[in-house]
């Protein structure tokens, strides 16, 4: 494990909670409560935290905890880290966030019955992960239920050895070194890493899984104290694309190369060319087809620009090679959350 | 923004297919637009089924997040021109 990984495991968000004042049945209310939760977790394990501080003043009821931010109810299956990089660009610490116990808006956000909600939810993340990286999700349906127990736990408690330990025998390391990389080589590569026989032909270990929270505004600002706030999800793209790693004559593939990439709307003629297809080797079964579209070939200028490109709290230089930041700064659920924010003029935008 | 491009406005065939003890659909294919979120074939599958819980997976194999784009599912998952989803009543694949 890196000393970036130790990092990202380590980090936290010093968050300030208070109860939402329709909640409050005492007098005088009571304090906010402060505590530090891991950017890898989820807010809704932090009722073991919140429930005692909170609970003499609630009234009668079921408990199902949520939280808001500004107005925003946030999505509970969204790691606290991304819900914190996206909607607070220019960053507040402590956080406020307001936390409710009743009236859960069944209406706005996914149902959430506590921490085996989360769980289901990050399980089958990690199989979605697994099928894109390996093309099946073999390897996590096998795994013992002492493994999976141990896998959550060690997210439970951010115990980054726990975590190595039963995450290596899942076989799902992406790629050792951009700089050995090479995509003709794939097969041979593949079965180095994955040490799956079976899966040979199949498995093509530069698919990257992603979860990219695009954000676009039309005026441009200097600071993020001057940006437009996001005040509703639909002002938010939840997209899901791998990445494909690309090399390219010795040249390695950034960060810039990934984000326009996994953009093609906004960055119809990055310099990927026509190669796409032919040189990829699509596993057997998969939809071969590129999300580049032919039809958004055909513009000639670049609509938008990225402004900022923020993940594990960090805005990474675009030059950075792209392997080294899916080594370092992904999720324990094996995909990558970048938050993307674009300025988009907007004549351009309409086409 | 992403929702206007050229890429996300086409529709998507989604195979429908029963898993244990559920149901057998009398439509098993049906067509729906890109751009719209898993959430709308999982609330298609509870009006057809007239259940409330459901289990609803992506090629025998995971429960998406219901708010990613069914265009995005085709793409990764999809194969043979549509997107296989299977439900059933009771917890299928862990």
């Amino acid at each position: 494990m890196s000393e970036a990984q130790k990092y990202v495991w380590k980090g936290a968000i010093p968050l300030q909670i208070h109860l939402h004042e329709s909640e409050v049945t005492t007098l005088p209310p009571p304090p906010p409560a402060l505590v530090l939760a891991p950017r890898i977790g989820y807010l809704p394990l932090l009722i073991s935290l919140l429930k005692p501080h909170f609970s003499a003043t609630l009234p009668p009821g079921v408990d199902t905890i949520w939280f808001e931010y500004k107005g925003l109810h946030l999505k509970w299956y969204i790691p606290t880290g991304v819900l914190f990089d996206l909607l607070c660009m220019e960053p507040e610490r402590p956080w406020n966030l307001t936390v409710h116990f009743r009236g859960y808006p069944s209406n706005l956000l996914l149902p959430c019955e506590g921490e085996d909600s989360v769980k289901w939810s990050f399980i089958n993340s990690l199989k979605e992960a697994a099928y894109v990286i390996t093309g099946n999700c073999k390897n996590i349906m096998n795994m013992s239920q002492t493994d999976q127990v141990d896998l959550w736990g060690s997210v439970l408690n951010g115990n980054l050895e726990s975590y190595s330990r039963v995450s290596s025998k899942l076989k799902l390391e992406t790629f050792e070194d951009e700089y050995t990389e090479n995509v003709d080589s794939a097969s041979t590569k593949s079965q180095q890493s994955t040490g799956d026989a079976e899966a040979v032909g199949q498995v093509k270990t530069s698919r990257i899984p992603v979860r990219l929270y695009l954000w676009a505004v039309n005026e441009d600002f200097d600071d993020f104290e001057d940006a437009p706030v996001i005040d509703n999800w639909d002002k938010v793209s939840y997209i899901n694309r791998p990445v494909e790693i690309h090399k390219e004559d010795g040249k390695y593939f950034s960060l810039n190369d990934a984000v326009k990439r996994l953009l093609p709307e906004y960055f119809p003629e990055s310099s990927f060319g026509n190669e796409g297809d032919a040189s990829i080797n699509q596993s057997a079964g998969e939809e071969g087809e590129n999300s580049c579209d032919p039809e958004s070939s055909s513009h000639t200028v670049e609509i938008a620009e990225i402004k900022c490109v923020r993940i594990q709290g960090i805005e990474p230089s675009l030059e950075v090679p792209f392997s080294w930041v899916v080594n370092n700064l992904m999720n324990p659920e094996y995909f990558l959350h970048m938050c993307v924010c674009l300025k988009v003029s907007e004549a351009n935008a309409l086409q | 923004m992403a929702a206007d491009s050229p890429t996300s406005v086409r529709k998507v065939v989604v195979h429908l297919r029963a898993t244990g003890d559920a149901p057998i659909l009398k439509q098993s294919k049906f067509k729906i637009a890109g751009t719209d979120k898993f959430a709308k074939v999982i609330e298609f599958l509870r009006r057809q089924l007239h259940r409330e819980t459901l289990f609803v997976y992506v090629n025998s194999a995971f429960s998406p997040n219901p708010d990613e784009l069914v265009v995005d599912l085709y793409n990764n998952f999809g194969f043979d021109g549509k997107l296989v989803v299977n439900y059933a009543c009771s917890m299928a694949w862990g």
